[in-house]
């Protein structure tokens, strides 16, 4: 078997990575979602909720926690959760061209019979291959925790969150993994890809404050998949502007790879 | 015949910096074609632009009569290439990773990857990372020779080798260039250069200098050489040797009752003999011809106008 070397070998030197991102998503569901039945509807609990600032309630869409969708919401997906996938994401996106230009094995690699655009493509296949799998485990965790942890959760919802998570990596690795294509490096690929995650979170977070600043809403990657809580609503079509920017982003990182000096 | 490498009016700039002014170079099939000049001089450059890995600002570049910005990956399924800055930090063993290129070349030929292992002397079983320079250097000339490619492009291919597997690279290069392979490879090393290269080039601030067989640089380099001959007759020797062409150098010191006579001389090996005849030689000593002095008349030449290039 020798089909598409470059995938194979990417997921091959990475399964370990892939292993640790794996056990510290688990321990994010398994540590805060059995929490649910002793905080969700606890008073004192909600009285500190309401004792917080109202702006850092909404920052932190605490104001639905007294759900089970809004609670897995607020800790699993859209807080822990979606920053160990972007913080694997962006860095799997980083080193997949501009890591492994700064380190100086991808000279040897272009040498051989691999095109350029073969090397993002298949190089891009096992980020998303990886990012499938953990998206995958999340949704099967949340499963199993749910009747468990009387989170309440349709699967339908429970499917819907894993989509809309798996497009926030998505978007963040082929944004870091464009910036590295363009730029060849490392960091400036990492501050790209967190830079938008981060960005995305804040916009998020201000545009909830008040009327007058929903607008930054659409310009934020972070509500385009939970302005409207997936776990409860089911999938919202804002989701799929995740995945367009992610093929956008790909699209860019062939285009600029292909053009350019490697290792200068 | 179509050259194997065929560049003209080549030039690279990187911003403000030329690494390139218009190289032009023809490699014929079946040679083996050395680079010689000192870091910087745009050996590297113009190696990367012959593998697409960087890209020429202006000129043309045909290698195995095809344009490699264009070529794809076919074209480089044909070269062999061993970077000059060679990087390798792979957790998995040099086999694995040995193989991996190999299918990247879409060969399924690995065994040949064991036999050169086996004349470089290289375990193939250990992990790439841990290997020594020396070991990463062999692991980086069997990726590039096991496919047997119709051209092998090798940026100085003995850094950090000892001297054994240095002769056996050496006889790798020249049963390649039997085998009808093109071999294009660069040094600073130059008696490595003189050993295999049919044709050398000297390239200083990018641009080639000359272009010339290691006969032509041979016969233009001096030879040191140092006599001993009895107290007194030393003086007399010293001005017969400063007759001869291109004499440099000469120079008379005692020791232990003894007079030495050294001096630097263009070939003239029979008029050196005939200058000796006329003294009682208690020793004599005749160097190779000093190539490396050779060269670096052609670097040392304008030497004040030399800028700073990235390699």
């Amino acid at each position: 078997m020798s089909a598409l070397p470059l995938f194979r070998r990417a997921l091959a030197d990475s399964w370990r990575g892939l292993l640790g991102w794996g056990l510290g998503l688990a321990a994010v569901v398994g540590l805060y979602l059995p929490l649910y039945p002793s905080i969700g509807g606890n008073p004192e609990f909600l009285a500190i909720i309401e004792s917080l600032p109202p702006e850092l309630v909404t920052a932190l869409s605490y104001d639905q926690i007294t759900t089970g969708s809004g609670y897995t919401l607020g800790t699993v997906y859209g807080l822990l959760g979606f920053v160990l996938l972007t913080i694997a994401a962006v860095a799997w996106g980083a080193s997949a061209i501009a890591g492994d230009e700064e380190r100086g094995t991808l000279e040897l690699t272009l040498a051989h019979g691999v095109s350029r655009h073969q090397i993002v493509l298949e190089r891009l296949a096992a980020i998303i291959v990886k990012l499938v799998v953990l998206a995958a485990w999340v949704t099967l965790l949340v499963s199993a925790v749910n009747g468990p942890s009387e989170l309440d959760l349709s699967t339908a919802g429970i499917l819907a969150g894993g989509v809309a998570l798996l497009g926030t990596g998505l978007l963040t690795a082929t944004i870091g993994l464009a910036a590295g294509a363009v730029t060849g490096r490392r960091m400036i690929a990492i501050g790209t890809g967190a830079g938008v995650a981060v960005l995305g979170y804040a916009l998020n977070a201000l545009g909830n404050q008040n009327a007058d600043l929903e607008w930054l809403h659409a310009a934020s990657p972070y509500h385009w998949a939970y302005g409207v809580n997936p776990l409860e609503a089911g999938l919202e079509p804002s989701v799929w502007l995740l995945y367009a920017v992610a093929a956008v982003a790909s699209v860019v990182a062939v285009l600029a790879f292909r053009r350019r000096d490697v290792g200068v | 015949m179509t050259p194997a490498i065929d560049i003209s009016a080549l030039t690279k700039r990187y911003g403000r910096t030329t690494a390139l002014h218009g190289v032009d170079l023809a490699v014929e099939p079946g040679r083996v074609f050395g680079v010689i000049g000192p870091n910087g001089a745009g050996k590297t450059t113009t190696m990367r632009i012959l593998l697409d890995i960087i890209r020429p600002t202006s000129g043309t570049v045909r290698v195995l009569g095809e344009d490699p910005r264009h070529a794809g990956p076919a074209l480089r399924r044909r070269i062999g290439y061993l970077p000059g800055e060679l990087a390798m930090d792979a957790r998995l063993s040099a086999r694995a990773l040995l193989t991996h290129y190999a299918q990247l070349n879409g060969s399924r030929d690995t065994a040949r990857i064991e036999t050169l292992s086996e004349r470089l002397g290289l375990d193939l079983s250990r992990p790439v990372r841990s290997l020594s320079k020396g070991n990463k250097q062999k692991v980086g000339l069997v990726q590039a020779l096991s496919h047997s490619p119709d051209l092998l492009v090798l940026d100085e291919p003995t850094s950090g080798l000892d001297p054994l597997v240095q002769q056996e690279f050496l006889r790798l290069v020249r049963e390649a260039r039997n085998a009808g392979q093109t071999v294009f490879l660069s040094s600073h090393v130059i008696s490595e250069i003189e050993q295999v290269a049919d044709e050398v080039a000297v390239l200083r601030d990018g641009r080639i200098v000359d272009v010339s067989t290691v006969e032509r640089l041979r016969a233009a380099a001096l030879r040191d050489i140092r006599v001993t001959v009895p107290a007194t007759s030393g003086a007399a020797l010293a001005r017969r040797l400063e007759q001869l062409d291109a004499a440099q150098d000469v120079a008379v010191t005692v020791d232990a009752g003894r007079e030495i006579v050294s001096a630097r001389l263009r070939d003239g090996i029979p008029a050196l003999l005939a200058a000796l005849a006329e003294t009682e030689v208690l020793d004599l000593v005749v160097q190779e011809p000093d190539l490396e002095r050779a060269v670096l008349q052609f670097y040392g030449a304008g030497s004040a106008t030399a800028e700073e290039v990235p390699a």
